[in-house]
């Protein structure tokens, strides 16, 4: 073997600021990226910048804005968090979020218009929930008895999904659909009692069923017996085979519940802001940028909300990039390359860079080969 | 008889099928060598942009090809580098990969007071063959009706399934996917081998990509190529990681694009929608029987797919 400078190896735990660091310094050089991308482009990055942080954080509009943005995301943030923890690879989010509006619409039209608010919200809420666990187990179940690699029916059952949802208000006359509507088709308004109360501009209860649901997250993953074995599980199936947990029972749990966040994230979308299953409004790759708010949270769910504000932030500064003739897709450019480097930056918190000692001739075997799949 | 409903469905398969060959046939070369690469979307969404733009700066039709299979290459390195050398998620990554690379396309596509946006492409892939040979019946269409693009796909697939199943290197790349370790101790450089497979895998994404803006659908859009990087992904499986297989399930699905069309002139009449769900209705479908647990492996799947691998240092 030839000699080497640094020696890269595995380690436990990383020091908590490098854990703060890394995400932080992801953010920054996906900026750079993106500026240099528009200097090259031909335009004022400064500007640029000055325009969305305006747009996102200038007024208590455009805060308010950034909050509904975010609302969704924190969900299906905390979905892919807890999943991604377990080594559950779910990225259904989209697929979980649209099979729950579907769910959470169904309920609010089918619901009689005389049902109170409380019951009637509740009852939409999770219907959404429960629509994004079903769809959940439809991969969940084939992994967990039939070994069925998770990655891809996840993926599937999103386009499943997606072509579901048009296929219910814009290709049929269902009851998804706004009987009234005649010449563009558009999803029936759920009853109004069913609606969630707005409490600033645009601004929802929503959000704070989001926070809520990241907070429990947090607190059931950290502080409970519950969460304890769960996160045996997450760090080695084996190890918590010998301590006697069955693992596939906390796997499939963790997938169901995975699936539920992202449903609950739909209904509160037809429940809220939208008023009726909007097909365009909810194919915005939501479930998929929360996997980006998860990987750079690095699936803590507390840490989501911030990230998810950010991003949030970054979907609704987009469309005032238009004014100033710069294409909306900045932002996609940008989310792309938060996700980009903050995935390396992993690299950088699970290894540890040493200088080769004399004469050592025993390295510690890779822990985790499992953890980076 | 060439103008037949079958013949024209047949003829539109290939069409429709020909940029998910090369998207599959890529993704047969990066997963053998163990690598997931969930970036094809985004790699074929650059190729598509590079490749329309270097058509509509030269006029010429090659080198918008040449360009859309490095710009595909060139991108296709981010998820290399993260996976192979820094040995992180190669599912976030590549989710990343399709995000920046979607992102960048649209926003090439409308940068700059004249857009490329809207705007048709200055030349178009035709079939390279004179229309008198397209006459003979039957197999005048089949055999000399498509553009060079298509030969090209076919001797590609040729090409792919006898490099890695009939040469040493093809071997090595399974060796590779299978089980690096023992192909390491055996002086094979697994980074090597899996950084080139990736780049493959980004070249013919990009072609694919091109093919669209290229040939199919001759305007610039922001997303001219529909969800084509995710049904290679899924074809992949229901090819079961074999090039030849990829040609024919590719054009399975070509058709099942065409069959809406088919089917209203036949009058039997199936909502669009039902029909976009069946490429990947099937895909599930075929893990579910064919792919899951032990038997995944008969199948085809590498076996180390998706394993970042640790090299024994000493």
């Amino acid at each position: 073997m030839s000699r080497r400078i640094i020696i890269v190896e595995p380690r436990g735990l990383a020091p908590w600021w490098l854990k703060l660091l890394i995400p932080i310094a992801s953010v920054v050089a996906a900026l750079a990226l993106g500026a240099l991308f528009l200097m090259l482009t031909g335009n004022d990055w400064i500007e640029v910048y000055a325009k969305m942080t305006d747009a996102a954080f200038g007024s208590g509009r455009g805060f308010a804005e950034t909050l509904v943005s975010a609302t969704p995301l924190i969900l299906t943030g905390v979905a892919a968090a807890i999943a991604f923890k377990m080594l559950v690879w779910n990225i259904g989010g989209e697929g979980q979020l649209m099979v729950g509006a579907i769910a959470a619409a169904g309920v609010g039209i089918w619901l009689g218009g005389g049902t109170p608010p409380i019951i009637a919200i509740t009852a939409v809420v999770l219907a959404g929930a429960i629509g994004g666990a079903f769809w959940a187990s439809l991969s969940a179940v084939p992994k967990v008895y039939l070994g069925t690699n998770e990655i891809i029916t996840t993926l599937m059952l999103n386009f499943i999904a997606l072509n579901l949802m048009q296929y219910l208000v814009l290709g049929s006359f269902s009851p998804w659909r706004d009987p009234e509507a005649t010449q563009f088709p558009q999803g029936r308004p759920i009853i109004d009692s069913a609606r969630i109360p707005e409490f600033f501009h645009r601004l929802d209860w929503g959000l704070f069923i989001a926070v809520f649901v990241a907070i429990l997250a947090w607190f059931v993953i950290s502080k409970t017996r519950t969460g304890f074995e769960y996160r045996i599980v997450g760090d080695s199936f084996n190890t918590a085979r010998y301590a006697g947990i069955r693992v596939p029972k906390k796997v499939l749990g963790t997938f169901l519940l995975s699936g539920a966040s992202a449903g609950l994230a739909g209904s509160i979308l037809v429940a809220g802001i939208l008023g009726k299953m909007d097909p365009r409004s909810l194919d915005l790759g939501l479930g998929f940028t929360g996997i980006i708010v998860a990987a750079l949270a690095r699936l803590n769910p507390i840490a989501i909300i911030p990230v998810a504000i950010l991003m949030g932030a970054l979907n609704n500064a987009g469309p005032a990039l238009q004014s100033i003739g710069v294409p909306t897709a900045t932002v996609k450019i940008l989310q792309g390359a938060i996700l980009i480097f903050a995935v390396a930056g992993e690299f950088l918190i699970g290894n540890r860079f040493r200088r080769p000692r004399e004469s050592v001739d025993e390295t510690p075997e890779p822990a985790k080969e499992a953890s980076a799949a | 008889m060439n103008d037949s409903v079958l013949m024209l469905t047949v003829m539109a398969a290939i069409g429709l099928g020909t940029p998910i060959v090369f998207a599959t046939v890529g993704e047969i070369l990066a997963e053998r060598s163990g690598i997931l690469n969930l970036g094809v979307q985004g790699m074929m969404l650059f190729g598509a942009v590079m490749g329309f733009w270097a058509t509509f700066q030269t006029g010429s039709l090659w080198l918008g090809v040449l360009l859309a299979v490095i710009a595909g290459a060139a991108i296709s390195v981010i998820h290399a580098f993260n996976s192979v050398t820094l040995r992180v998620s190669q599912i976030v990554s590549g989710l990343a990969l399709t995000i920046f690379g979607t992102g960048v396309a649209i926003f090439i596509g409308r940068a700059g007071s004249s857009p490329l946006v809207g705007r048709p492409s200055r030349e178009i892939f035709e079939p390279i063959f004179p229309q008198s040979f397209a006459d003979i019946p039957l197999v005048g269409p089949l055999i000399f009706g498509h553009d060079a693009l298509v030969y090209l796909s076919w001797v590609i697939v040729a090409i792919a399934s006898y490099y890695l199943f009939h040469t040493r290197p093809g071997l090595t790349v399974r060796a590779v996917g299978e089980d690096p370790a023992s192909a390491e101790a055996a002086g094979i450089n697994v980074s090597r081998v899996r950084y080139i497979h990736v780049m493959l895998g980004g070249a013919l994404a990009g072609l694919g990509g091109a093919y669209f803006s290229l040939a199919l659908v001759p305007s610039w859009q922001d997303n001219p190529i529909g969800s084509a990087g995710w049904i290679a992904i899924a074809l992949v499986i229901l090819a079961s990681w074999r090039p030849w297989r990829a040609l024919w399930v590719a054009y399975l699905f070509g058709a099942a694009g065409r069959v809406n069309f088919t089917f209203q002139t036949l009058e039997i009449n199936i909502p669009s929608n039902l029909l976009a769900m069946l490429p990947f209705l099937l895909a599930i479908i075929a893990m579910l029987i064919l792919a899951s647990g032990k038997r995944a492996r008969l199948l085809g799947s590498p076996e180390a797919l998706g394993v970042p691998y640790y090299r024994e240092e000493r």
